[in-house]
């Protein structure tokens, strides 16, 4: 069973998540009237005894252990929060109503699951049945307390929806104990600790002694007629024990097979308080290790970080460097240089190996896998954190002997693996911000150490000189204006009175392949009568490469240097067919005070279609041509953009064929995170993977939205035996349009 | 045991500058300067700074100048060569000096090496990637009147003396020196180094010397060119193709065959 069920539709999505809420809050009235109706009337009289066959003063054993329990629960959490204080400071408090909300859908709701069907299932049948297990006990607590109020139909619902909590949570427990030792599932690959098969084995434990005390119970009382406390008289009540079904089975079975009252009263007692006693310890262990994530994960996602510009991910916007004269170091390259906060989303994973799952660099056999590296800081803070808190503590400037955490706790392959695609953010549960992490720990290694591939390398010192990252190209940023020029089609260069700013990117304009996007882009705004203009030779790079590679203070001097020449020029609104300047400009130019409006191409033109502005050919060459689309990681999974390149591409009338990995379960072409420039360190190259994938739809196109995914699959056509066969072509969604357009207005200016 | 290198820098335009935007004044016998190339540390240059860097990380105790001759934006590549680690940097800004030829240059550079005194090495790229002449660094040995080792891959310095690997066309030779020596390095020693942040921010603290052919005691009007530029234009590349067309592929390959006879290329 290697397949996994996925659920892709953010429409169905939200339909399982809704669905799982409303029944899990109306699960007990729901019953309830379910109980009135079936019943007829009549056992108005319902009820239990609370403790029914146990001595009196259990009563004060069981508040007594409650408290003692809470407080052992408790100091797990703070003892961890002192570890996590050994990092630096970082403020996730704003926004609580925003907190709050991502904390129900999240965390309650627990939106993130459906990624992985199976596990979603057994997880929310164990979160839900649990929970409900919990609150009934609250319920009987208060009902024994304070007020009586579980009586009647109340009391057969509320124990019929127990009984069904109970069966939920047993089959989720089931489910797990066969994903763990029979199935054997690739996502524990790092094999079960302690706790998780302890954990397992003592709430199938906890559920099944709950069963058997009821169907004891029930047996004796309600099917037999035993009222215990008013000495030993008897008065039957048959047709309540159906309400408690798993108890009535059992307490029937039991009677069936011949028990005595005394053998089930003694079994009755006997597993009473041995339930009680792994309930409690049950309780306690909340605190700790795996369990903690009920605590701990929804903390997490309460303190998820919240972009101020709307990004999908956290990982979706870089934090920058706020002084570089002052910082004491640049990145983080020990446990002290990450914040607290960082330290915190370490220590919650639960290796739940969804993000490993997804990832482009583990999944084309690299080093890198998130789980990993997460687990290895883990490990390390661990090891050396309370001796690193305790010096911290006497402050007698004395550190101890500290492991560099970036290039050796975390290995240096691991952390130039990353594409930063953003799979694994967008798969965890708890909203464990991975990127972040390893960006901070290249930018420790490239600005502190000067220690990156050699190509990187290369790269960043291109970018220094030239103010590009393409080294050798013979185009200049005018070349393709000028040979426009020759064609009749004058290129405006933005002076601010136009609209809209066309940003060419440094690949757009110096990359042969690239150029003839740019072209198409600038025939289609022309035809559409868009008000544009360009920089032409005034562009340079928007920085984005740097801040990837690690290069935080050239990223901002080319960011600082593009944002000055935008607001010189009047720029407000700013058209890109970049995936990674679009996402830069948006997300990150705001820090250095760089607002402005940026709107993909594909954006542009769903809008111009629909508003009847180009006029795509009813079955032109392109008609049934089977195409496929590869959502590019920044516009879809960072950026949330799926729907318009394909209205683009429905306009063109190509047939398309989705991939399995498609929107926003899309799959990197191995170019981001600066990966274009840099070699990949040893496996499959991820492109040519793409590449085949995309080859195995059926599609003769591949259309594409990104310059740096253009050029990874044209070298993927080419070497993916399949692809070249079949003669499977790369185009852009814009050279796809361009090719259906009519063109009707005079583009063709002086020829 | 301290040591001094110097290590000489120029700065050339973008050796990367697309073939396009190379354009020259033929009358005026000048190159162009294209518009927004900036202009970089000559490669073999920085190559030699790496090579000083790597004898410091070997001995130590090792203090590394360089050392460069023109106009005020020559800062920029000392600066570099700073942020990679070296300790000072040295400019020799003289207006009479910008149309050196290479005998001027070595006279003027001497002047300062020696002015630099006392010094162990020096160290000058194989060559400019400019002008590619490659002479400046034998001159100065000449005229410091110390040896010279030329178009070395390693340097080591071991009891006093310079060791370098000199790269051949079919291995490498393995050269030794008394001190005081002039080495010059070629790319088959490594790319040089990235600079760490921390450095580019010292580096650009850093107070770089500035010194007039006065204050080397030289005479600009002493100082004659040796070489004179009789013309300077752009090479003429032609390119002519010829399709080859036939019914079949056969008759295509057959008829290529048939041409690359004829031409005695096979």
């Amino acid at each position: 069973m290697a397949i996994e069920l996925k659920v892709t539709s953010p429409q169905t999505r939200r339909l399982i998540t809704a669905l799982t809420f409303f029944t899990a809050i109306l699960l007990i009235p729901l019953v309830s009237a379910i109980a009135v109706i079936a019943a007829g009337g009549g056992m108005g009289e319902a009820t239990r005894e609370v403790f029914f066959n146990i001595v009196s003063w259990a009563r004060l054993v069981a508040y007594g252990a409650t408290a003692l329990v809470l407080l052992v629960l408790a100091y797990g959490p703070l003892s961890r929060l002192r570890l996590w204080l050994l990092g630096r400071k970082e403020a996730r408090w704003d926004r609580p109503w925003e907190r709050l909300k991502a904390f129900l859908m999240y965390g309650i709701g627990q939106g993130r699951m459906p990624n992985d069907l199976y596990a979603s299932a057994m997880h929310l049948l164990i979160f839900w049945g649990w929970l409900f297990l919990f609150i009934g006990t609250l319920m009987l607590a208060f009902h024994d307390d304070f007020v009586e109020y579980l009586e009647g139909y109340v009391y057969l619902g509320y124990s019929l929806a127990l009984d069904l909590a109970g069966v939920a949570a047993t089959v989720g427990i089931l489910m797990a104990l066969y994903r763990r030792y029979l199935w054997k599932h690739p996502k524990m690959r790092l094999g079960s600790l302690w706790d998780d098969v302890a954990l397992l084995w003592l709430m199938l434990a906890i559920l099944l002694t709950g069963f058997v005390i009821e169907g004891m119970r029930v047996g004796v009382s309600e099917l037999q007629g035993a009222i215990i406390d008013v000495g030993g008289g008897r008065e039957a009540n048959p047709d309540w024990a159906p309400w408690s079904p798993i108890g009535f089975v059992i307490g029937k079975a039991a009677l069936e097979a011949g028990a005595s009252d005394g053998l089930m009263l003694g079994i009755h007692k006997v597993l009473w308080w041995a339930h009680l006693v792994m309930a409690m310890g049950w309780v306690a262990w909340v605190g700790y290790g795996k369990l903690s994530h009920i605590l701990l994960g929804s903390a997490n996602i309460f303190m998820r970080k919240l972009s101020p510009t709307g990004a999908a991910l956290a990982g979706s916007a870089l934090e920058p460097i706020r002084d570089f004269e002052t910082a004491e170091r640049f990145g983080a390259g020990y446990l002290r240089d990450f914040t607290w906060k960082q330290l915190a989303d370490v220590d919650v994973c639960v290796r739940c190996g969804r993000c490993e799952s997804q990832c482009p660099a583990w999944n084309t056999g690299k080093e890198l896998t998130p789980m990993g590296f997460l687990q290895e800081i883990k490990a390390y803070l661990n090891e050396a954190g309370p001796a690193l808190q305790a010096a911290r503590r006497q402050d007698d400037g004395q550190q101890p002997e500290e492991r560099k955490v970036a290039g050796d706790v975390v290995s240096f392959n691991t952390i130039w693996d990353c594409v930063t695609c953003g799979a694994c953010e967008y798969q965890c549960p708890i909203f464990i911000e991975h990127i972040q992490k390893l960006m901070d720990m290249r930018r420790y290694l490239v600005m502190e150490e000067a220690n990156m591939p050699e190509t990187a390398q290369a790269t960043l010192m291109q970018l220094e000189q030239r103010g590009h990252p393409w080294r050798g190209t013979q185009l200049t940023r005018t070349t393709w204006i000028e040979e426009l020029a020759r064609e009749g089609i004058e290129v405006p260069l933005f002076d601010g009175s136009q609209e809209y700013l066309y940003w060419v990117g440094c690949t757009g304009a110096l990359q042969e392949r690239n150029v003839r996007v740019t072209k198409a882009i600038v025939r289609l705004l022309l035809e559409a009568g868009v008000s544009f203009g360009v920089l032409g030779a005034e562009e340079s790079c928007s920085g984005d490469p740097a801040r990837r590679l690690g290069n935080e203070y050239l990223f901002q001097m080319q960011a600082q240097k593009t944002i000055e020449t935008f607001k010189a020029k009047g720029v407000r609104k700013i058209i890109v067919n970049c995936p990674h300047d679009f996402n830069v400009m948006r997300h990150e130019y705001p820090q250095l005070d760089g607002h402005f409006e940026v709107v993909h191409h594909t954006e542009l033109f769903a809008r111009l279609l629909a508003e009847g502005r180009l006029r795509p050919q009813r079955m032109g060459d392109l008609w049934g041509v089977p195409t496929t689309y590869h959502d590019p990681c920044y516009i879809a999974r960072h950026n949330d953009i799926l729907t318009e390149p394909r209205q683009v591409l429905a306009a063109t009338g190509v047939e398309l064929l989705e991939m399995g990995r498609h929107r926003k379960h899309t799959f990197c072409c191995g170019a981001g995170g600066g990966h274009m420039w840099v070699e990949e360190s040893k496996g499959r190259r991820i492109n040519h993977v793409r590449t085949e994938e995309a080859t195995d739809t059926g599609a003769q196109v591949i259309a594409v939205a990104c310059p740096f995914c253009m050029q990874m699959f044209e070298e993927g056509v080419g070497s993916v035996p399949e692809a070249a066969q079949k003669g499977v072509q790369v185009l852009d969604v814009a050279e796809l349009l361009e090719r259906s357009v009519t063109f009707s207005r005079v583009v063709r200016r002086g020829s | 045991m301290s040591l001094h290198i110097i290590c000489c820098v120029k700065q050339v335009p973008d050796p990367e500058t697309p073939a396009s935007q190379f354009k020259v004044d033929e009358a005026a016998k000048k190159v162009i300067p294209a518009p927004g190339i900036a202009p970089v540390p000559s490669q073999f240059d920085t190559i030699g700074v790496e090579a000083a860097l790597r004898v410091r990380d070997a001995l130590g105790d090792v203090k590394i100048t360089v050392l460069s001759m023109g106009p005020d934006s020559f800062r920029d590549a000392i600066k570099h060569c700073l942020a990679m680690g070296a300790d000072e940097g040295v400019l020799v800004n003289d207006p009479s000096l910008y149309e050196a030829d290479h005998w001027v240059t070595a006279q003027v550079l001497a002047a300062a090496i020696q002015k630099l005194a006392p010094y162990d090495l020096v160290i000058t790229g194989r060559q400019a990637v400019d002008w590619d002449m490659g002479v400046v660094g034998p001159t100065l040995a000449e005229l410091l009147g110390i040896p010279c080792i030329t178009i070395v891959k390693s340097v080591r310095v071991e009891d006093g003396r310079v060791v370098a690997d000199r790269v051949l066309l079919d291995g490498t030779e393995t050269v030794e020196a008394p001190l005081p020596a002039v080495v010059t390095v070629s790319n088959e020693l490594g790319e040089p180094r990235y600079p760490q942040l921390r450095q580019i921010m010292m580096a650009a603290r850093k107070q770089v010397t500035v010194w007039t052919a006065a204050d080397l005691g030289l005479d600009p009007a002493q100082l004659k060119n040796r070489v004179s530029l009789e013309a300077l234009y752009v090479p003429q590349v032609k390119v002519e193709t010829e399709i080859i067309d036939g019914e079949t592929a056969e008759e295509k390959v057959e008829k290529l065959l048939q041409r690359l006879v004829e031409a005695k290329l096979i």
